[in-house]
């Protein structure tokens, strides 16, 4: 075969990779370039800070309540679900068998196919209604955990198999006890990249809807929870009222200003965990 | 008739029963009885026996692969799957009091790659030291150690420097100085200078020497002009069995089995 020939088989498997390629990245281009193309005649700075009264369903006003509804569910998720994720992974680590070790992985790998609805479901079911702790941000928050558990302890035991053996063999060889490694030794190395973890699953917490929509939110009536058993409401719920109930173009336009601004915050979480996780590295 | 001894009959024969006992080998640090280790289903040890004296410096020579790693880790309890008795200054390794952790504080192991922690030369030298407060009281600890590690006055102007800063050589001698803050009985070392320039070689084997004196140093390496040069005794291993143990002026000058003949002359070994 001469090279006219490898050249040209060359340039065809590149065609051919570049034609697989550029639609995924330029379908999503797109869609971020219309989203915000649409959101442009709201956003402003007094759409993301101005707050509604409660009544009106949110047409006409900002959008900072439910900002600060959707941060908060996705803070105390992450919150409760984190430290049951530590301490599995530490489980996993220290004291499983490989037998527990290969049934922990199946499971939290099929739990973290399961849909969301799904938890949503068993949320309405057991505490909305068998707890009676009704719609409310605590019931929101504790659905939502345990649609990001699995993440994070699936993060949680990569971040920890980063750790080089030799690194604890070498406090093992000083007499320290499994207290000690970990807090003495794989805490301090890795918190970094655990920290990493509880930021993608915020994000994580942030893009779900469903499991929230019959467990945590309404969709008018509430500015602010009043406590953990209140109703929140949220940008993502907000979104889905807007766009299903309303043929008003402005009422589409604060959608698309709040699906901007929904985008803007997961991105944001996204890069921020990006930081953290080379900051780890380094 | 030692000398007219065949493979086979070396290896038949157990190590210790091819020399007579020195006086100073009646006191025992360590004796390790009919060791055996499988892991994966593969023989890493087999039938090891041997002791270590209260001080002084045993090398252990041998092929890659002839399971000295292994033996250290098991010695130190790192490697808890094996059979046969380990007797550490005359209790059982098994029933040793406080478990394994506790043992390992006992017997100190040194790996063949620096390890340093993420923290300052001080704060690794104390890494060991139980309690908060002992580790922030314990700067005169931490100059003994450095010092016996030979490499207190290189860093005597920068321990709050990170240890990540020192240079290949120095993290080992600052893993021998962590390693002896804790104050083992018994120090194990895997090939400590495998990585080093001759000039932190020459220290560390300086430091090594000095420690040996106080306790006993069972120290695996594959530098046999090392082996010599720590002089004390030396056990020959090869394919997860002792094959020869005794003094190193002897076992270097005059082997007495064939397989370590062959090893000293060609640095190989074929014991099946």
């Amino acid at each position: 075969m001469n090279s006219q020939h490898l050249l040209a088989r060359d340039t065809i498997s590149k065609g051919i990779v570049w034609l697989l390629a550029v639609p995924a990245l330029l379908i999503p281009t797109i869609v971020l370039c219309y989203i915000f193309w649409q959101a442009a005649p709201v956003l402003d700075w007094g759409f993301i800070v101005g707050t509604t009264d409660g009544a009106g369903f949110g047409v006409s006003d900002g959008i900072f309540a439910q900002l600060l509804g959707s941060l908060l569910l996705a803070v105390m998720a992450c919150a409760i679900a984190a430290p049951f994720a530590l301490g599995t992974a530490l489980y996993y680590r220290t004291y499983a068998s490989p037998r527990q070790q290969r049934l922990l992985t199946a499971m939290f790998n099929m739990l973290q196919g399961i849909p969301p609805i799904v938890f949503g479901l068993c949320g309405l079911v057991v505490l909305v209604n068998l707890f009676a702790w009704g719609v409310s941000l605590i019931s929101g928050a504790v659905v939502l955990a345990m649609v990001v558990l699995p993440l994070l302890v699936l993060n949680t035991l990569a971040t920890l198999e980063r750790i080089p053996h030799g690194y604890t063999e070498a406090g093992m060889a000083l007499g320290l006890g499994n207290g000690a490694i970990i807090g003495r030794l794989w805490l301090p190395r890795s918190w970094l990249n655990l920290l990493t973890g509880v930021l993608l699953a915020m994000a994580r917490a942030l893009s779900e809807t469903a499991p929230i929509m019959f467990t945590a939110t309404v969709f008018s009536g509430v500015v602010w929870p009043d406590s953990l058993f209140s109703p929140v409401t949220t940008l993502q719920t907000h979104i889905f009222y807007l766009a299903q109930e309303s043929n008003d173009p402005q009422v589409i336009s604060i959608a698309w200003g709040s699906a901007a601004v929904l985008v803007l915050l997961v991105a944001s979480l996204g890069v921020l965990a990006r930081l953290l996780y080379k900051l780890g590295e380094d | 008739m030692v000398a007219d001894l065949t493979q086979a009959d070396c290896l038949r024969v157990p190590a210790q029963s091819l020399e007579k006992p020195s006086s100073n080998m009646e006191v025992t640090a360590l004796q390790v009885e009919q060791l055996g280790l499988q892991l994966d289903g593969k023989v890493i040890l087999q039938d090891v026996s041997f002791s270590l004296p209260t001080s002084g410096v045993t090398s252990v020579i041998g092929p890659s692969g002839a399971g000295k790693s292994s033996l250290l880790r098991c010695l130190n309890g790192l490697l808890t799957q094996w059979s046969g008795t380990v007797l550490v200054d005359g209790a059982d390794s098994r029933q040793w009091r406080g478990g394994w952790d506790r043992l390992r504080r006992h017997v100190g192991l040194i790996a063949q790659k620096p390890v340093v922690f993420d923290a300052s030369i001080r704060a690794n030298v104390c890494f060991g030291i139980h309690g908060w407060r002992q580790r922030r009281r314990a700067d005169e600890l931490v100059e003994i150690s450095l010092r016996q590690a030979a490499l207190w006055d290189e860093v005597k102007d920068r321990l709050d420097a990170p240890a990540a800063t020192l240079s290949v050589g120095q993290q080992q001698r600052l893993c021998i100085a962590r390693a002896v803050a804790i104050k083992p009985a018994i120090l194990l070392l895997d090939e400590p200078t495998a990585s080093l320039d001759p000039r932190s070689k020459q220290l560390v084997e300086q430091s090594m020497q000095r420690l040996a004196r106080d306790i006993p140093l069972l120290c695996v390496t594959h530098d046999l002009e090392q082996a010599q040069r720590l002089a004390g005794r030396t056990i020959f291993m090869c394919d997860g069995r002792v094959i020869e143990e005794g003094e190193s002026n002897q076992l270097f000058s005059q082997p007495e089995c064939i397989e370590t003949r062959e090893f000293l002359r060609w640095s190989v070994c074929d014991c099946n």
